[in-house]
């Protein structure tokens, strides 16, 4: 077994980055992830509660896939919990294909900085349990490294989202238009021009990633 | 995004676009009446377990807690400890 833990901090209030979380995907960080799907999802006591299905294509170590087969789609199940009053999200997943050998079993809390209401504090934890294969503590390793990396793509990835959400709010206001019909138009124009936006915030996350030397994850 | 099942990618995206409204400018400013996308939820809903059913995925794994509960995963006893 083991444990990966890492704690990063978002200059964007937490309404900003909760907002965000939900609409991670699809994002050019992480293109592994193909689907999501709402399973269940209900408010209990201004709580919101949602269970996804989330779809990804994994690609392992071709020594690993010879041990454990490489299936081409793997499903996750994701459990989340938003509370707006104590401005908390976590979202705890746990991968489906793999639980004959491989259990990983994430956890992402959001929750506003201690310190500055405008920042978003996130903790992330990974926990990876290899069974009844052998060189398990080799495939432990393989998988944490590779958790560590998609961990920083998602940040960047959050980065991005945010990015996109902030650029559709200025073009509401922009064009002054305030109505819901708008507002929805605009949400489903974002979808389909992904791919241009997309190359755009990603140079300006390396500009900004040269600029202020932040270290590759 | 899309859905594991072609069939409910217009439904998905339906849904999924009242839902960010939704979220954004009413259950974060505190009114947790979800009343507004639930129809949109139901159909969607409806067609993401039938895909998942032919694409053999069990409903009730996925349903199933893991984490916090007795089917987590628990570090093994080691010999000589």
């Amino acid at each position: 077994m083991r444990i990966w833990t890492s704690e990063h901090v978002f200059n964007h209030p937490w309404e900003t980055v909760a907002t965000a979380a939900w609409r991670k995907y699809p994002n050019p960080h992480n293109t592994a992830v193909i689907g999501t799907d709402v399973v269940e999802r209900r408010v209990v006591d201004g709580v919101l509660h949602t269970h996804r299905l989330v779809s990804s294509k994994w690609t392992l170590p071709r020594w690993a896939s010879k041990l454990i087969g490489s299936p081409s789609v793997c499903y996750a199940s994701e459990k989340s919990e938003v509370n707006p009053s104590t401005k908390q999200m976590v979202l705890k997943t746990n991968n489906l294909t793999f639980c004959r050998f491989i259990a990983v079993d994430e956890t992402l809390l959001y929750t506003p900085h201690p310190t500055d209401p405008n920042k978003t504090l996130l903790k992330q934890e990974a926990v990876v349990t290899v069974q009844g294969v052998p060189l398990n503590s080799y495939m432990e390793d393989a998988l944490t490294n590779k958790i560590s990396v998609n961990a920083g793509k998602g940040r960047q990835a959050m980065e991005w989202v945010i990015s996109k959400l902030n650029s559709e709010v200025q073009e509401l206001k922009n064009s002054a238009v305030k109505s819901t019909d708008e507002i929805l138009n605009q949400t489903m124009k974002s979808f389909d021009d992904i791919s241009s936006k997309a190359k755009k915030s990603f140079d300006d996350i390396q500009n900004l990633r040269s600029s202020q030397s932040i270290p590759d994850f | 995004m899309n859905s594991i099942g072609t069939a409910c990618n217009d439904l998905k995206k339906e849904y999924d676009t009242c839902f960010n409204t939704w979220f954004a400018e009413h259950f974060l400013k505190g009114n947790s009446d979800d009343s507004m996308c639930a129809p949109m939820l139901k159909i969607y809903k409806e067609c993401v377990k039938k895909a998942m059913k032919e694409r053999q995925i069990d409903v009730k794994e996925v349903e199933k807690d893991i984490l916090g509960t007795e089917n987590e995963r628990k570090i093994p006893e080691q010999q000589g400890r």
